[in-house]
């Protein structure tokens, strides 16, 4: 009984979100290109935060800079009091496995089961034995069901994932990030190969899990009516550095005139 | 009516026809005496008769040695089997290994890729002669053998199929926290799948022509009988043991052939 609730009680805390803290971090590939200049930035536990910027911002860098996919080349990176940066092995392999991650190109294993793609999820969390024999847990099969529910992907779940359209695949990415039980949700260009109707939707699920579940979410847009509508808070980049921080709604076109460099467009909204 | 401007045509196209007389000239040039090979063609129309002795003869296959052919024949099935299963028990992991997406530690791809380039310099024949002087005469060596052979291929088409396959998957699986074991085992592995499959389907359609030669070397097989029939001029019951080879070859294409319909 007090083994339970004891249980319980970490479960509880799993569920709280992180924070995400750069301190003059910078990013140089290795091929000489700088992806970050001297970035700091603060983003509090269960944000919904819009980062905006042309390609080649610095946008895409500086989410991969936040689970240690890009490591930073200076400056220190923290999620939820955990330093990123100079972790790795175990640490940064459980760090990452506290922060589900979303891509342009959904990233799912074509020829296996949405049910197999989702439990990637719980790859940190599975000893590997498991994962050999793919005899997950029935607590991360159970989890894997309800994130594929919330997303209202449920119903695919024994479909090969390349069966599914764009949309439903995006879809099935975020309840595989959502498996992990995530503290955050890390989004790159999330809706950028989806037609307008399908973005939505991905937008909306990706809203939902920040206001039902508290998740903080950080996503990469580049169309600034979306930006706008769901952002809380808006962080727009150029050239490595971050030129605008402040509230996503209040963002005037003269605001995206100065992250873009140019006069906003129609080309640059999702809703022409 | 104004004419197109066509832009010039570019220069090169007499390059297939030099490279065509290259390799006619290469080829003639070797089949010279004293300096190639010293082709004899001539020896054809000389021994012709001879020669359509034992044609009539292997047209004529001896029926009533079936029996005998029985024993030998499953056993080279059963090498192959066996040959090709722990074959590819063993190149599943190794084509990991072997490459880039799945194993990022660059040296040891490196250094697995080198003993796999030596390992299928080798014929499986010299193997069986080598392993023959090892481990006696018999299946062993010849199963060995066979393995060694599959190893070498599999690895290397798998390796090279996962090499140019998408890596985005498996970022998303170190995105969630994957040991890189993990990641090939839930993501690289269902991708590589009927590639695996396919290759190991091939190199069984190989290891059961394969088998069939390795008892020449006294690896086992039909091959010693081969070998037998062959040495007393008995050209009807080598007619015989061609004909079940070429069935039982024409049997597994077919039903390999379906399998690799259903996977793809």
């Amino acid at each position: 009984m007090t083994n339970a609730s004891a249980t319980r009680g970490v479960e509880a805390h799993a569920s709280a979100p992180w924070g995400i803290r750069l301190d003059g971090v910078s990013v140089r590939y290795p091929n000489g290109t700088v992806g970050l200049r001297d970035v700091s930035v603060d983003i509090a536990p269960g944000d919904l935060v819009a980062v905006v910027g042309l390609s080649g911002s610095g946008k895409s860098t500086l989410i991969r800079t936040i689970n240690g996919l890009v490591p930073a080349t200076s400056g220190t990176v923290e999620v939820g009091g955990r330093r990123v940066d100079g972790a790795s092995g175990r640490r940064l392999r459980e760090t990452r496995g506290q922060i589900g991650m979303v891509f342009q190109g959904f990233n799912l294993a074509g020829r296996t089961s949405v049910l197999n793609n989702v439990l990637v999820g719980r790859l940190a969390h599975t000893p590997l034995w498991r994962t050999l024999l793919g005899a997950y847990r029935r607590e991360d099969r159970e989890l894997a069901f309800e994130a594929l529910d919330r997303v209202g992907m449920l119903p695919k779940v024994w479909e090969r994932a390349s069966a599914l359209s764009g949309g439903q695949q995006q879809r099935v990415a975020i309840a595989r990030a959502l498996t992990q039980q995530p503290r955050i949700v890390l989004a790159d260009e999330p809706v950028a190969s989806l037609d307008p109707p399908t973005a939505r939707g991905v937008m909306n699920d990706l809203r939902r899990i920040n206001e039902d579940l508290g998740i903080t979410v950080l996503v990469n847009l580049h169309l600034l009516d979306l930006a706008r509508e769901y952002g809380t808070r808006m962080i727009g980049m150029r050239a490595g550095e971050i030129v605008y921080d402040g509230p996503a709604a209040s963002a005037t076109d003269a605001d995206f005139a100065e992250i873009y460099g140019r006069s906003v467009t129609a080309a640059d909204r999702l809703d022409r | 009516m104004t004419a197109l401007t066509v832009p010039p045509r570019p220069k090169g196209r007499w390059m297939p026809w030099t490279a065509a007389a290259v390799i006619v000239a290469v080829t003639v040039v070797m089949c010279l005496p004293g300096f190639g090979v010293g082709l004899d063609i001539a020896a054809i129309a000389r021994n012709w008769q001879q020669g359509a002795v034992r044609i009539v003869e292997l047209l004529a296959p001896d029926w009533s040695f079936f029996p005998r052919t029985v024993g030998p024949l499953l056993e080279t099935l059963q090498m192959a089997v066996i040959g090709t299963a722990v074959g590819a028990a063993i190149s599943l992991p190794l084509s990991f290994w072997a490459a880039r997406p799945t194993n990022p530690v660059g040296w040891t791809r490196a250094v697995l890729r080198g003993i796999l380039n030596v390992v299928r310099a080798v014929p499986e024949l010299v193997y069986a002669a080598v392993l023959v002087a090892i481990v006696g005469v018999g299946a062993l060596p010849g199963i060995i053998a066979l393995v060694l052979f599959n190893v070498g291929i599999v690895v290397k088409l798998v390796s090279e199929t996962i090499d140019s396959s998408d890596v985005g998957p498996l970022e998303a699986g170190r995105a969630a926290g994957g040991t890189q074991s993990k990641i090939n085992r839930s993501i690289a592995l269902p991708d590589a799948w009927p590639a695996f499959v396919s290759q190991t389907l091939y190199v069984f359609e190989l290891n059961v022509r394969a088998s069939t030669v390795l008892g020449l070397v006294g690896a086992g097989g039909i091959g010693l009988l081969i070998d037998a029939v062959r040495t007393f001029y008995r050209y009807d019951q080598l007619s015989l043991i061609i004909v079940e080879i070429l069935v039982i070859v024409v049997v597994l294409d077919t039903v390999s052939d379906a399998i690799r319909r259903r996977l793809v």
